[in-house]
This record gives C-alpha cells, sequence and structure tokens, in this order.
C-alpha cells in the first residue's frame, strides 16, 4: 500500500473551484465562513439586488456573435481533465467526465470523456467507408450517405471503461468523483442497428463473431460475439443530436450497449464475420482481468450495476452550512435498468431509498436525489444501486475478497466520502 | 444528408484548390503534419523534451545541442561537423532521417510528400525567432506524386444528375452499399488469428528483428523490452502474475504470439503505423519471442510456416468469464437497510493522493489504468 511517499498536499482544483464558486454565489461575501452562500444577513441589501447591473443596462452580444454556442466564462472549470502521471504520453491516454458538474443524466459532448490509443483521428467523412467482409453472402463497402439510407434508431446509452474506478482496487486514491468516476458518460446515439447491416451483407450460418475495427493509427479492434452483434449493437453516427465528435469516433462508431467502452469502436471502418474470436491485444494484453491465483478471466464484457454519489464529492464540497442538503449521483446497470438506489450517510449502517428522477431506461444513466437535514455532523456518504435482475452494488471489499487487488478492471464497487462539518468531502474507505 | 452530398459535388474541385493552396507555405497545415512528430516531440510555449528534444528555437540550432536531451552519438557528431538545423537540412532531414543523419536515434521514416516536408517547417519557423528568412522562401511546387492521396478516389458516390437513373444493386434488403473488391478487402482485412489464420506469405530472422528493434522500437520500449520511462514493458516478468505489482509483458502474460504480429503490423510504431512490411514484421515478432526466452536461437526465422511452432507459457490460464458465480451476484440476497454492519462505521484509508494536480507533473501515482 505504502509504497509510494505519502502525500497530503490539499487537492488544488476543489480549492480553485470552491473559491469561485463561492465568489460568484455570493458576491464576494467571505467564502471561508460556511453559509456565505446565501443571501447577506438580514439588514444588508444584497448590492447584487440594489446595484444596477451591467448586463441590465447595455446591450448583450447580438445572434452573429456565436455561430456554435459555448458555456458560459463563469462555467470555464467545467471540463475534461486528465492526470499525467497515469500514461505515458497525453496521445495515448485518458481524460475525465467532470460528474461533479453536471445534471440530469444526458453528458453533453464536449464534456464526454475519451479514450484513445493514437490520439483522435481526423476523418474525412466523404473519404470513410464501412466495410463488411468474412464469412457473408456478399462483402460490401458502404459509403457515409448508403448508412443514413438505412432506418435509423434512437438511443440513450451509458458507456463506461472498463478500467473506471481502476486506480481504486487497493484502496482510496484519487480524490474526486470525476477521476474516481470519471470514465463514464451517457449520451442519445443516432444510428443503424448493426444487425441491419449484417442482414444486408448476409452472415452466414458458420458466422460466430464479428472483428469491429477502426480507422484510426491504433487500428482498434474487438472480437464481439453474434448474438450480441445482431441483438442492440448500433452503428451510431450522432450523438445528442448533432455529428459525433471527432474524440468520439466521427463520422461513426459501434456502440455495444451495457459493455465495456473499449468496445465501443471509433471511426469504425470494417465489420469482419468469423467463426472464431481473434484475440487481439485490446482483448488478451490488455482487458482481461487478472485474478488472485495468477489466473485470468477473459472476454468479461458486460459492465456491472454501479452508482456514486456526484455532490456532495472531494470536487464539489457543500458550501452552504447545515439545512436543507440535497444529495444526488448517477446509477447505472450494464444489464438493464435501475430498479432501486439506496443512499446511506453513516457509512452502510443505514439506509434510505433515493427518488430516481428524469427517463429510467435500459443501460443507460438514472439520476438519484437524496434530500435530508443536515445537522452539520460528519457524515459518511454511500450509494447502493439495484438493478432490475436484483443485482446489487457490492462493496469494494467484498469484490477484493472475490478477485484480489490486481484485475485493474470491472471495479463497481461501493464509493465512500467523508463529508467533513467544514463541508469539504474526501475520497474514503470505512469499515 | 446535404452536408454529404456538398463533400461529394466539391470533390472536384478539391485537387485543384489544394494545388494552389500548397504553393505558399502554410503553417496551418504544417501543425497537421506535425501530429505525425507529436509522439516525439513537442513544440509551443511550454514544451518539454520527450521521446525526442522539444523543438522550439529549432532554426539556428546546432544539431544534437538541446542540453537536457541525450542525444545519439551520431546526431552529437553531426552537429560537431557543423551541421545546423534549418531550412535546407531539415527539408532533407525529415525527408530520409536515417540517410542524412546515419545512425540517428529519430525512429520514424520520414515524411513521403515534399508539401508535407515544406509546411511542418514552416509550422516549426513560427516557434523560432531566427526564421522569418525561412518563411519567406517559397516551397516547392508539389511534385505529381505528392499529389498522390489528396485527389479522392471515390466517384461512386456522384449525385445522379437525374434520381432515375440510379443504379440500385441486386443484394441485402435495402440495396444499399456495393460490393467490396478483393483488392479493398485485401488492403483492410490484416488481421490475425491464433490459428494462423491471416497470416501473410513472409519470413524473419531474430537476427534482422534485432536490428530493426533497435531503430524503430528502442527508443520507447527499451534495449531489452523493459520499457523506457513509461512507456510500455515488453519483456521479462516471469513469474509475477501472483505477486504484489504482477508486470504483464509478452513472455509473462500474453497468451498468443499472432497478437504479437497483428498489433505490431497494424499499430506500431506508435505514431508511424502501418510502415512495417510483412518480412519485418516476422523478424520484429520473433526477436519479442526472443527477448521473451520463447526462442532461444539469433538464426530462428519466424514465417508463416513456422509460426504454429509457437507457443506462449500463459496460454492455459485465461479462462471464460466466470463473474455471475460470485457471491457478489446472488439475487436471493435482500440488502440490508437497517443496523447493518458491526457499531459504527470508521476510516480504514483515506485517498492516497490528495492532490491530483492535472495541471502538474507529479510522478507519485500508482496503479494505471492500462
Ligand atoms: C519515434 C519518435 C520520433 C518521431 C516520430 C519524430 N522524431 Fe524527431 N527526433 C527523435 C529523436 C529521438 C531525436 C534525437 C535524434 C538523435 O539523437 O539522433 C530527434 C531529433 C529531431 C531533430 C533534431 C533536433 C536537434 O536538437 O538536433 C529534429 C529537427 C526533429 N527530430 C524533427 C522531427 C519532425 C519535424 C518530426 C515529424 C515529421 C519528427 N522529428 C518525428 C524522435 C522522433
Ligand atoms: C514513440 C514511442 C513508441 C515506439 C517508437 C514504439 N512503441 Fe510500441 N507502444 C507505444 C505505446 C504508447 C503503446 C501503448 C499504446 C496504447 O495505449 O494502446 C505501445 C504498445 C506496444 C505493444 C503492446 C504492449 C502491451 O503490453 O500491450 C507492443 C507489443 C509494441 N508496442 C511493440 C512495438 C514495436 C515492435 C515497435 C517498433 C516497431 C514499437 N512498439 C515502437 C509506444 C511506442
Amino acid at each position: 500500500m505504502s509504497q509510494q511517499p505519502e502525500k497530503d498536499k490539499n487537492f488544488v482544483p476543489a480549492r480553485r473551484s470552491f473559491l469561485q464558486g463561492g465568489l460568484t454565489a455570493a458576491g464576494g461575501a467571505a467564502v471561508a465562513a460556511i453559509g456565505g452562500g446565501a443571501a447577506l444577513a438580514a439588514g444588508t441589501p444584497d448590492p447584487a439586488i440594489t446595484e444596477l447591473k451591467d448586463w441590465n443596462q447595455y446591450s448583450g452580444p447580438g445572434v452573429d456573435a456565436a455561430p456554435y454556442g459555448v458555456p458560459s466564462p463563469f462555467e470555464s472549470d467545467v471540463v475534461r481533465r486528465n492526470v499525467p502521471w497515469l500514461t505515458a504520453d497525453p496521445i495515448s491516454s485518458i481524460n475525465f467526465t467532470p460528474l461533479h458538474e453536471l445534471d440530469g443524466i444526458i453528458t453533453p459532448n464536449g464534456l464526454c470523456f475519451e479514450r484513445h490509443h493514437s490520439g483522435v483521428a481526423e476523418v474525412d467523412p466523404a473519404e470513410h467507408r464501412l466495410m463488411i467482409n468474412g464469412l457473408v453472402d456478399k462483402p460490401l463497402v458502404f459509403t457515409m450517405q448508403d448508412l443514413m439510407r438505412f432506418p435509423r434508431e434512437n438511443r440513450v446509452y451509458f458507456l463506461e471503461c472498463a478500467a473506471n474506478s481502476g486506480m481504486e482496487w487497493r484502496g482510496a486514491q484519487l480524490n474526486g468523483c470525476q477521476f474516481t468516476h470519471g470514465m463514464l458518460h451517457n449520451v442519445m446515439y443516432t444510428g443503424v442497428r448493426l444487425r441491419t447491416l449484417l442482414e444486408e451483407a448476409g452472415v452466414k450460418p458458420s458466422g460466430k463473431w464479428i472483428l469491429a475495427e477502426g480507422a484510426d493509427a491504433s487500428g482498434m479492434g474487438r472480437s464481439i460475439p453474434i448474438e450480441k452483434a445482431l441483438d442492440d449493437c448500433l452503428v451510431a453516427f450522432k450523438m445528442n443530436g448533432e455529428a459525433l465528435r471527432p474524440e468520439q469516433g466521427y463520422p461513426v462508431r459501434l456502440c455495444v450497449p451495457g459493455w465495456e467502452g473499449n468496445m465501443w469502436v471509433k471511426w469504425l471502418r470494417r465489420i469482419e464475420v468469423g467463426d472464431k474470436p481473434w484475440q487481439l491485444r485490446e482483448e488478451t494484453s490488455k482487458y482481461t482481468d487478472l485474478m488472485p491465483d495468477g489466473r485470468a478471466r477473459r472476454f468479461t464484457w458486460a459492465m456491472d450495476v454501479k452508482s456514486v454519489i456526484t455532490n456532495p464529492s472531494p470536487q464539489a464540497p457543500v458550501t452552504h452550512g447545515r439545512g436543507h442538503t440535497i444529495i444526488t449521483g448517477v446509477a447505472w446497470s450494464g444489464h438493464g435498468k435501475i430498479k432501486r438506489v439506496d443512499v446511506s450517510i453513516d457509512g452502510g449502517r443505514n439506509w434510505q431509498h433515493a427518488r430516481i428522477d428524469g427517463p429510467s431506461l435500459s443501460r443507460s444513466l438514472h439520476r438519484f436525489y437524496y434530500e435530508f437535514n443536515w445537522d452539520g455532523s460528519p457524515l459518511y456518504l454511500q450509494s447502493r444501486a439495484i438493478d432490475e435482475h436484483g443485482y446489487v452494488q457490492p462493496t469494494k471489499d467484498a469484490l477484493r475478497a472475490a478477485r484480489g487487488d490486481n484485475s485493474i478492471y470491472h471495479n463497481n464497487g461501493i464509493q465512500t466520502w467523508y463529508l467533513k462539518t467544514n463541508g469539504e468531502a474526501e475520497n474514503v474507505e470505512v469499515s | 444528408m446535404s452536408k454529404f452530398l456538398k463533400f461529394t459535388a466539391s470533390i472536384v474541385l478539391l485537387g485543384s484548390a489544394w494545388a494552389t493552396n500548397a504553393n505558399a507555405q502554410d503553417a496551418d497545415a504544417g501543425e497537421k503534419v506535425f501530429r505525425k512528430c507529436a509522439a516525439c516531440h513537442a513544440v509551443g510555449e511550454g514544451a518539454k523534451n520527450k521521446v525526442g528534444p522539444e523543438l522550439n528555437e529549432i532554426f539556428g540550432r546546432v544539431a544534437g545541442s538541446h542540453e537536457d536531451f541525450k542525444y545519439s552519438k551520431a546526431m552529437i557528431k553531426a552537429g560537431e561537423e557543423g551541421l545546423v538545423w534549418d531550412h535546407d537540412s531539415l527539408t532533407e532531414y525529415l525527408a530520409k532521417p536515417r540517410a542524412f543523419v546515419k545512425g540517428t536515434r529519430m525512429a520514424f521514416g520520414g515524411l513521403k510528400k515534399d508539401d508535407e516536408i515544406a509546411n511542418v517547417i514552416a509550422y516549426l519557423a513560427t516557434f523560432s525567432s531566427s526564421a522569418e528568412q525561412a518563411a519567406a522562401e517559397p516551397a516547392p511546387a508539389p511534385t505529381g506524386a505528392s499529389g498522390g492521396d489528396t485527389a479522392p478516389v471515390e466517384t461512386a458516390q456522384a449525385p445522379a444528375a437525374n434520381a432515375a437513373d440510379a443504379v440500385i444493386p441486386e443484394h441485402g434488403v435495402y440495396h444499399l452499399g456495393r460490393e467490396a473488391l478483393p483488392e479493398e478487402v485485401a488492403a483492410w482485412d490484416i488481421d490475425v488469428r491464433p490459428d494462423g489464420v491471416g497470416l501473410p506469405v513472409g519470413s524473419g530472422t531474430v537476427a534482422d528483428g534485432g536490428v530493426l528493434y533497435d531503430d524503430n522500437c528502442a527508443v520507447c520500449h527499451g534495449v531489452f523490452g523493459e520499457g523506457e520511462g513509461r512507456w510500455p514493458v515488453l519483456s521479462g516478468g516471469f513469474g509475477t502474475l501472483t505477486a504484489d505489482r504482477p508486470v504483464k509483458t509478452i513472455g509473462s502474460y500474453w497468451p498468443f504470439a499472432s497478437t504479437i504480429f497483428d498489433y505490431v503490423h497494424r499499430a506500431m510504431p506508435f505514431g508511424n503505423a502501418r510502415s512495417l512490411d510483412a518480412d519485418q514484421t516476422y523478424a520484429i515478432t520473433a526477436y519479442l519471442l526472443y527477448l521473451n526466452d520463447i526462442v532461444t536461437d539469433e538464426d530462428f526465422e519466424l514465417s508463416n510456416e513456422t509460426f504454429s511452432e509457437i507457443s506462449l507459457p500463459n496460454e492455459e490460464n485465461f479462462y471464460p468469464d466466470d463473474r455471475l458465480d460470485e457471491a457478489n451476484f446472488d439475487t436471493n440476497v435482500e440488502p440490508c437497510m437497517e443496523n447493518c454492519g458491526d457499531g459504527p462505521a470508521e476510516i480504514v484509508m483515506r485517498a492516497r493522493i490528495l492532490d491530483v494536480t492535472p495541471d502538474g507533473d507529479d510522478e507519485s501515482g500508482a496503479g494505471g489504468i492500462d
């Protein structure tokens, strides 16, 4: 556990956003004082009301100022972040979705975390082709225009990297749910069923597997069993209504609902049908789960039932002091819908049902809320999701008992945030 | 939809528009070309040395003279013999690095197109204060060959002048797409399976592979596959899979040798993928097997014929996902709601790293994302 030097510096980005959040909310009132976010003390008129504001007096920019709109400058802290020491190079690396800044269930396109293995491929859609070959009646080539002439579907799915929370196997490590849980996004895709494309080419009876391959410089490839390929896989070209972002596979990616993100091949250019899996690097060297006996599980595709409290959390402290308080977070399962989310404020000793609000869709994020009256005492916040099959999100200890410390992938254990009396939250594990 | 019509309609014009563009050195276009360098070089504010030296103020720099960078002997010697980077020397170096500086450690095959070279140099010039002169020089006009892949090949999608004239293929349900030609399938279908399906005809020896590896791979993966810095380790780690910190390599972990061939052929060297031919890939694969003690004879020749002789030691230690058998997945247990656990909860572990400093370069982290 302690091969690396312990660090106890304060968490810098949280501090920074804490300050900024406080300043904007309280109009310059002292931030350190808990309760600074509320309206000013009775008797002192609030300058936010009594002073004439520029925006109340002068006209703002016109409709031609921002042909493609961007968020308010006050939201400039709401960005993906990476952790440089995780990988050798940012070209084959990862950044994280700022879950603690979001609400509802949809992740905005520009905030969806990125993981690529040779940087973002910049693909000209006019020169992009999708090929289907192998055990098919007729190998086919589609242009983007061809793809868009097939019947389309709109589906909301979460995508979670198999390594999400992977740094936490050995114990609490990164202080912020952006970093512990941010290899996750939830998007409405528009696309064509992979099944429709495969039927256009005609899968031979001997076809049991497909290989999905990307057009980027890593030539990303994964084997997928034909049952899944013919079930709910989607060949998507739109996300949240607009074209896929380059970093999400523009012009076309594969969606493999409920299964680990690495299989959702971006810049999809080829589907091969075969009778056996290919055993490529991303399903042998990587994305296999090492067990304590030195053996390894392979083809661990589904992402299990999981949830996390996004607020409060280390990057999102409570700044309003005691009183009515909202705990919120997200829950999801690669096996279907979320049936229930429980919240505990005492480290798992007693649980209450949280309220799920917003659409409840299969293999999509669910948003939950738990409202209570905080008395200002320290709390251990936890959430626990249960999916429609009755799978219950396990504790981290239960996972470790079954799988040891070195399996990297598929950590869906219950997260604990220690909420201190000053409103700060810290990533901990409790007995 | 309309976007794609526009795309196809403008295709004919693209070729000529491009030619005019390329007459002027284009730093913006050069920024794109620089992506081919970015795996190894940084340039611009705050640029640091990576696999290669940072390239700020490269114009006028004596070759091999960046103080904090460990160059090859060859590059240092070239500098001592008077090589200074300017428009001409860069042009020659970037076209054929190893021909221009024999023995350079820069594992890069060179830029094939004149306009790419001109543009990347124009881009680098914007980070060199002494380069105004270079920026003023005319770029060589693109040769016929260099225009090669700028003229899009596809014409099948040109919108029919009359919708009724569109040819409808016979296959499938929706009659969309067209049959893939064998040459097209061959160009993309390069995957290789453990049973040898997909292996191209070819061969290479351990000894040949060693030379290729030293030139193309060792900068990142280390001379013995031990991994430079945080770049991936490719060898060793035997017997560590049950250890506290397992080292998963080709020799200690990978189940199949076919994966080495497939991956190196499709994705390596990093930043210059698909640049190795079949013989070179056989040779490098043979060498990686040698670095992992799987073959021991330097004369061993790996080929599509001998491939089936090779198996990796860890192959039988992989088994299909059996997570659902874990107690965690028992759906008959109602989760406890009240007075669970023994006594009040207590902290047993705190975040190891409180300061994730996304903008710093804190090297103290443990664990990884793989
Ligand atoms: C695979 C890594 C790699 C790639 C890709 C690469 N370089 Fe290099 N480069 C190096 C290394 C290593 C050196 C030092 C060479 C030596 O010491 O022999 C170097 C040296 C150089 C130098 C000489 C610098 C000096 O201080 O003398 C220049 C200029 C240069 N590279 C430009 C480029 C450009 C431009 C590209 C892209 C078109 C590129 N390189 C691609 C690794 C790389
Ligand atoms: C510029 C640095 C660089 C160079 C040069 C390079 N590689 Fe790599 N290599 C990488 C990176 C980065 C990865 C991991 C890529 C990813 O994240 O998907 C990698 C991954 C690999 C892997 C898989 C490792 C694993 O454990 O899964 C193999 C095998 C490999 N490289 C072989 C080679 C060979 C052979 C060459 C030379 C032909 C080469 N590499 C050149 C950077 C490099």
